[in-house]
C-alpha cells in the first residue's frame, strides 16, 4: 500500500518524470476554452482543495500525524489577506505574500503547542486551535464582519475575470504541488516516513521527532495559507464559515478518498470530492445523505483510497501480463 | 455584582455543567474503554432530543408522559450506538484510529440529513411537567425549579455510573478491559459484546442528555455540534475514561462559560478552548486521567 509513495525519486533527466507534471498543467491551461465560467469557478475549487489536502498530506499521509484543524490555518490565510484589504493595511499584491508567511507564523506558534503531543492529543490541539479561528472570526464582528463575513474585497482589476483566475490557480498550485513533492523526496520527507512508520525507533536513530513536525507544520501551515489568499481572491471575500468543524474533516476526507498514500490522492480525491459535491447539490438534495455514506463505504471497504485502489489494479495487470510471458 | 447575582450565576454554572456531563460521561466512557473517539456522539444526543419530543407529544395526554419520552430517548439512542458498534466500528479496532474518526464523521451527516427528512428544519421544544417549571425560593434566591431537577438528576446519574463501575462485577470487566483487551479475552469473557454494551450504555447516556435538554434548549438540526465539542473538552479537560474527571471538567467550563460570558460577552465562547489547552499543554493526561 505504501509502494507509490516510497519508489518515486526526481530524477531531473527522466522525461517521463517532467511529462507527468507538465501534462496536466497544459491540459488544464487548454480547458477554459472549453468550459463555462461556473465550471471554472468549480475547477478553481478543486485546485484550492488540491493544495490544502496536498499540504495536509504531508502531515498525515507522510508523517502519520492526523491533524483535526487545517482549516483553521486555511482561514487564517483568507482571513489575513482579507484584513489587510479590507481596511486598506496593505496593497494588493504585498497581501498576497504576506498572508502565506503570517500564516507560517501562525502555525509556529500553533505547531509549538501541538507537536508536544502526538496522535489523539495532537488531533484535538490542533482542532482547538481551529475552533479558535472560528470563534475569533464569528463573534469578533467588528473587526472580521461577523457570521457575514468581509465581502466585496477589492482584488487587482486583473483577477475580476474568473480566467484569470483560473490561471493564477493553475499555475500556483501547480507550483506548490510541485514543491510539495519535491520536500516529500527529500531526506526530511524520508525522516516523516520513520516517524510514520515507527516513532520510537525513528528517535533512536536520531531523529528529533518535534523538530521535524514542527517544520513540516509550518510548511503545511504556509500551503494552507497560499490555498486561503486564493480563495479570498476566487470568492473576493472571506467567510467564518472557512474554519467551521466540517470544513476540517473535509480536508481530511479528500487525502483518504484520494488515497493518503499517495502523493497524488489528495488531488485526486479533491477532483472527485468536488465535483461529485457540486453534481449532487445541483442535481439532488439528498447530497448530506450521499456524502455521509460514501465516507462510511470508503472507511469500511476501500481503505486505500482511489489511488490505492487503482495501484492494486495495476499491481494485479502487471502480474498477469508477466505470467503470459 | 450583589451576593445574589453571583448565587444566581453559580447556579447557572452549575446547571449547565450538569448537563454538559450527561453527554460527555458517555464519551469519555466509550473512549476510556473502547479507545476509539466518536464523533457522533453529538449526532446521538440530538437523535435522542428528537424521540423525546416526538414520544413526549404522542403520549400527550397520559401521565408521565415527559418521562416516558426522556426514557425512549435513551432506549433509542442506546440501540442505535450498538448497531453502530456492532456494523460500522467493531471492523476497524485493528486499524489506525482516525479511520474510526472518518467513519463517523460520515455518521454524522446521514443521521443529519435523516432528522431532515422526519422532523423538518424547524424548531421544537419539549415543555416540562408544571411541577417542574417556574422558580423555587431557596434561602431568598430564586432558581428555576428544572435547573435544580437538572443537577440533582446528574448527581444522581454519576453516583450510579461511578457505583457501577467501581462495585459490580460487569464495571470490573469493564476496567480490566480498559487495562489489556486480550488477557480478559483469554479469561474467558466475552470482550466484543462487553464493548458493545459499554458503547451502547455511552450512546445511552448521550440520548438522555439530549432529552434532558430539550426543555431548556431548542431542538433544531444542528444541535449536535455544539454537544459534541463541548463533550471533546470535557474528555480532555477531565482525562479519558475517568468519570470523576469528566464531572469536575462539566463543572469547571460551566463556570468558565458563565464568568467569561461576563467578563467578554464577545468571545465567551472561546474560553473553553483555552481551558482545553492550557491542560493539554501543562497537564496533558486531563485533571483526573491516568498517566499516558
Amino acid at each position: 500500500m505504501r509502494s507509490e509513495m516510497d519508489s518515486h525519486r526526481i530524477d531531473a533527466k527522466d522525461l517521463r518524470f517532467w511529462l507527468r507534471w507538465l501534462l496536466p498543467i497544459a491540459v488544464a491551461c487548454i480547458l477554459p476554452l472549453f468550459l463555462n465560467h461556473s465550471w471554472l469557478s468549480v475547477l478553481i475549487e478543486v485546485g484550492i482543495m488540491a493544495l490544502v489536502g496536498s499540504s495536509l498530506n504531508l502531515l498525515f499521509g507522510y508523517a502519520g500525524m492526523v491533524s483535526f484543524g487545517h482549516a483553521g490555518l486555511f482561514t487564517f490565510g483568507a482571513y489575513t489577506v482579507a484584513i489587510l484589504l479590507h481596511y486598506n493595511y496593505a496593497p494588493f499584491y504585498i497581501a498576497c505574500i504576506l498572508a502565506p508567511l503570517a500564516t507560517s507564523l501562525f502555525s509556529i506558534i500553533v505547531g509549538w503547542f501541538c507537536v508536544k503531543r502526538v496522535e489523539v492529543y495532537f488531533a484535538l490541539l490542533v482542532l482547538a486551535f481551529a475552533q479558535i479561528v472560528y470563534m475569533v472570526a464569528y463573534f469578533w464582528v467588528d473587526f472580521t464582519g461577523g457570521s457575514e463575513g468581509l465581502t466585496m474585497l477589492p482584488v487587482a482589476h486583473f483577477f475580476e475575470s474568473p480566467t484569470s483566475v483560473y490561471y493564477l490557480t493553475v499555475w500556483t498550485v501547480g507550483i506548490c504541488l510541485f514543491v510539495l513533492y519535491a520536500i516529500g523526496e527529500s531526506p526530511f520527507g524520508y525522516a516523516l516516513r520513520a516517524i510514520r512508520e515507527n516513532r520510537e525507533r525513528s528517535e533512536f536513530i536520531g531523529i528529533n521527532r518535534k523538530r521535524y513536525i514542527l517544520l513540516a507544520f509550518i510548511i503545511s501551515g504556509f500551503f494552507s495559507g497560499i490555498g486561503g489568499t486564493l480563495m479570498v481572491i476566487h470568492e473576493r471575500a472571506a467567510f467564518p464559515g472557512y474554519a467551521h468543524f466540517m470544513k476540517n474533516a473535509e480536508f481530511l476526507l479528500v487525502c483518504l478518498l484520494g488515497g493518503m498514500n499517495s502523493f497524488i490522492g489528495s488531488t485526486v480525491g479533491s477532483f472527485f470530492y468536488v465535483i461529485s459535491d457540486t453534481m449532487l447539490t445541483r442535481y439532488t438534495e439528498h447530497w448530506p445523505i450521499i456524502l455521509g455514506g460514501t465516507i462510511v463505504f470508503i472507511t469500511l471497504f476501500f481503505r486505500g483510497g482511489i489511488m490505492g485502489f487503482l495501484e492494486k489494479r495495476y499491481d494485479l495487470f502487471k502480474r498477469r501480463r508477466e505470467e503470459l510471458k | 455584582m450583589s451576593f445574589d447575582f453571583i448565587v444566581l450565576q453559580l447556579f447557572s454554572a452549575l446547571s449547565q455543567g450538569a448537563l454538559i456531563f450527561l453527554v460527555a460521561a458517555g464519551l469519555t466512557l466509550i473512549f476510556g474503554t473502547l479507545k476509539v473517539l466518536n464523533l457522533a456522539h453529538g449526532s446521538i444526543y440530538m437523535i435522542g432530543a428528537y424521540i423525546a419530543y416526538t414520544v413526549a407529544n404522542y403520549m400527550g395526554g397520559i401521565i408521565g408522559h415527559f418521562y416516558i419520552g426522556i426514557i425512549m430517548a435513551a432506549v433509542v439512542a442506546g440501540l442505535f450506538g450498538g448497531v453502530m458498534e456492532a456494523f460500522l466500528i467493531r471492523p476497524l479496532y485493528k486499524l489506525d484510529m482516525h479511520f474510526v474518526f472518518l467513519l463517523t464523521f460520515g455518521v454524522i451527516f446521514i443521521v443529519l440529513y435523516l432528522v431532515y427528512i422526519v422532523w423538518g428544519a424547524l424548531w421544537h421544544s419539549i415543555t416540562a411537567p408544571d411541577y417542574l417549571m417556574g422558580a423555587m425560593n431557596i434561602g431568598g434566591v430564586f432558581l428555576p425549579k428544572y435547573n435544580v431537577f437538572l443537577i440533582i438528576l446528574s448527581f444522581i446519574i454519576f453516583a450510579a455510573i461511578h457505583l457501577f463501575i467501581n462495585k459490580t462485577k460487569l464495571g470490573l470487566i469493564i476496567r480490566a478491559l480498559t487495562a489489556d483487551r486480550e488477557t480478559v479475552s483469554t479469561l474467558g469473557y466475552n470482550v466484543p459484546m462487553t464493548l458493545t454494551y459499554v458503547f451502547m450504555f455511552g450512546c445511552a447516556l448521550a440520548g438522555l442528555g439530549g432529552a434532558l435538554a430539550a426543555p431548556i434548549r431548542v431542538i433544531v438540526p444542528g444541535i449536535d455540534e455544539l454537544a459534541l465539542l463541548d463533550s471533546f473538552i470535557v474528555v480532555i479537560v477531565g482525562g479519558f475514561g475517568s468519570i470523576t474527571g469528566a464531572l469536575l471538567a462539566s463543572i469547571a467550563i460551566g463556570l468558565v462559560n458563565a464568568f467569561s460570558f461576563l467578563a467578554f460577552p464577545k468571545l465567551a465562547a472561546v474560553f473553553p478552548f483555552i481551558l482545553m489547552l492550557i491542560i493539554l499543554v501543562v497537564r496533558p493526561r486531563g485533571l483526573l486521567g491516568k498517566p499516558i
